[in-house]
């Protein structure tokens, strides 16, 4: 699969890169390619292009807060977890999102 | 994502999110005044004044932007202005910090009433945005708040100043032991960010002594563990004590987060033995009448505490606490530990539950 998604916390300083670090590696792990933008108290970082939505399978937001830019998911398929879930387990999370997504095809 | 419905805690978290830096920077800034000039009550001029006063107006705003971001979390943009009107409402009637996050919510949830029920010509929808909801929202929610809304919530408020300052001795024990634990239990997580509103709360009505066990719970996290990793090196992994290194000066600063990736290998021995000694240091701090009357800032505010020397000796025994207990449950370090990899393991949740659950949404 193709992921793209944001990360962002309460406090924005710790959680939001914690989430961002393990989903990164465990869709490393399991063979999928992710890329995912922080939105933390700093603001926006490693933000998404365009061609990266695009060319995604699903959106995984992994927010605490309210997040800006949910607009550019315009006909995506967009999965909405906490920063504890992606980053207590995020393994197992990713095998779930994807049997969910096959599923729902 | 339309509306909010459902998702409360969200949204309080977003505001509480626009809050923190808010905080640090007017508490800071009024520690600061007061370094530079100790007599800054009653200046008029000068460094220290300029600092102390900006510091001031700083926490004035603590609760508009609280409000404002509620309802921005509810219903976008359109409910900055009139949230942050309302705010003031909130700080002017002393419907405090709880006022303020409902006031977030009426001003929100009226937004997306009025967008939805109000219909313009065409060629009038300019209008929406610029004059018909923020003129229609804050009227309508500040009339509300005076009136009926905020009530209940002045009453709440003077309750519990007059409660908390009229506490008996074992009273004030458990009171102290329970804002200690809450304030270190999940390390910078939405537990302590309940207490620090609380608590930041009842500082600006007067009350400043629970805001100094906050102080302590936020601290003794990084200093405990340190203590611990004196007594016992044996039992902290290379990545953990290099971790250390990161998470005392962060401590120091009052920022506790550091000592999450610690915790998270060893959640509940480190989480115990950091209650254990933020309940005793909170306890310690209602006894002996310690104050602080500055929300941040950790070592650098506490001189301007009321009794600093009590509070440093709450802390310290809090920390040698939870170094002790932490040194004498945790297990030494096996060569597995050290290879430790932490993808499928246990930290403290964020927010969103423990469980694994998600939403799929088609955009």
């Amino acid at each position: 699969m193709k992921i793209v998604g944001i990360a962002a916390c309460t406090a924005g300083i710790a959680h939001t890169y914690m989430a961002r670090e393990k989903l990164m590696r465990a869709a490393e792990k399991l063979g999928h390619t992710a890329r995912i933008e922080t939105q933390g108290t700093i603001g926006i970082e490693n933000e998404l292009t365009a061609q990266e939505i695009a060319e995604a399978d699903v959106v995984i937001l992994a927010v605490d807060v309210k997040v800006s830019g949910e607009g550019r998911f315009k006909g995506k398929t967009v999965v909405r977890v906490g920063t504890a879930a992606a980053i207590k387990n995020p393994l197992e999370l990713l095998v779930k999102i994807e049997k969910a997504i096959n599923a729902n095809q | 994502m339309k509306g909010g419905a459902g998702n409360i805690k969200k949204n309080i978290l977003t505001a509480i999110s626009y809050m923190i830096p808010l905080v640090v920077a007017a508490g800071l800034c009024m520690a600061l005044g007061q370094v530079v000039d100790s007599d800054v009550r009653n200046s008029s001029a000068g460094l220290g004044y300029y600092l102390y006063k900006a510091g001031g107006y700083g926490m004035n705003l603590v609760v508009p932007v609280i409000t404002a971001g509620v309802a921005y979390a509810v219903s976008d943009k359109p409910g900055i202005a009139p949230g942050l009107i309302v705010g003031f409402v909130c700080t002017e009637i002393k419907a405090g910090f709880i006022g303020g996050i409902v006031g977030g919510f009426l001003v929100g949830y009226l937004v997306l009433a009025v967008r939805k029920y109000v219909k313009l010509p065409k060629s009038m929808q300019g209008l929406m945005p610029v004059m018909v909801i923020p003129v229609i929202v804050t009227a309508l929610s500040c009339v509300l708040m005076y009136t009926i809304v905020g009530i209940p919530f002045v009453w709440l408020q003077e309750a519990l100043t007059g409660w908390i300052t009229n506490l008996q001795t074992g009273s004030k024990i458990v009171f102290g032991a329970v804002l200690g634990v809450m304030a270190c239990f999940d390390f910078g997580g939405p537990v302590n960010k309940t207490m620090s509103t609380f608590v930041n709360g009842l500082m600006i009505d007067g009350v400043i002594g629970p805001e100094s066990i906050k102080f302590a719970g936020s601290m003794i996290p990084p200093f405990g563990i340190a203590i611990a990793c004196l007594i016992a090196r044996n039992k902290f992994t290379r990545a953990e004590k290099e971790a250390l290194k990161a998470a005392v000066p962060m401590g120091f600063c009052m920022i506790t987060e550091g000592v999450i990736p610690i915790a998270a290998r060893d959640l509940v021995r480190v989480v115990f033995s950091c209650c254990c000694g933020s309940a005793v240091a909170g306890a310690l701090c209602m006894i002996w009448g310690t104050g602080s009357p500055i929300p941040h800032g950790g070592m650098l505010t506490v001189p301007l505490f009321d009794k600093p020397l009590m509070f440093c000796i709450a802390l310290a025994i809090g920390s040698v606490i939870t170094g002790v207990i932490l040194a004498v449950l945790k297990k030494p370090v096996t060569e597995e530990d050290e290879a430790y990899d932490d993808m499928g393991a246990d930290v403290l949740g964020m927010s969103s539950g423990d469980g694994l659950d998600f939403v799929i949404e088609k955009h």
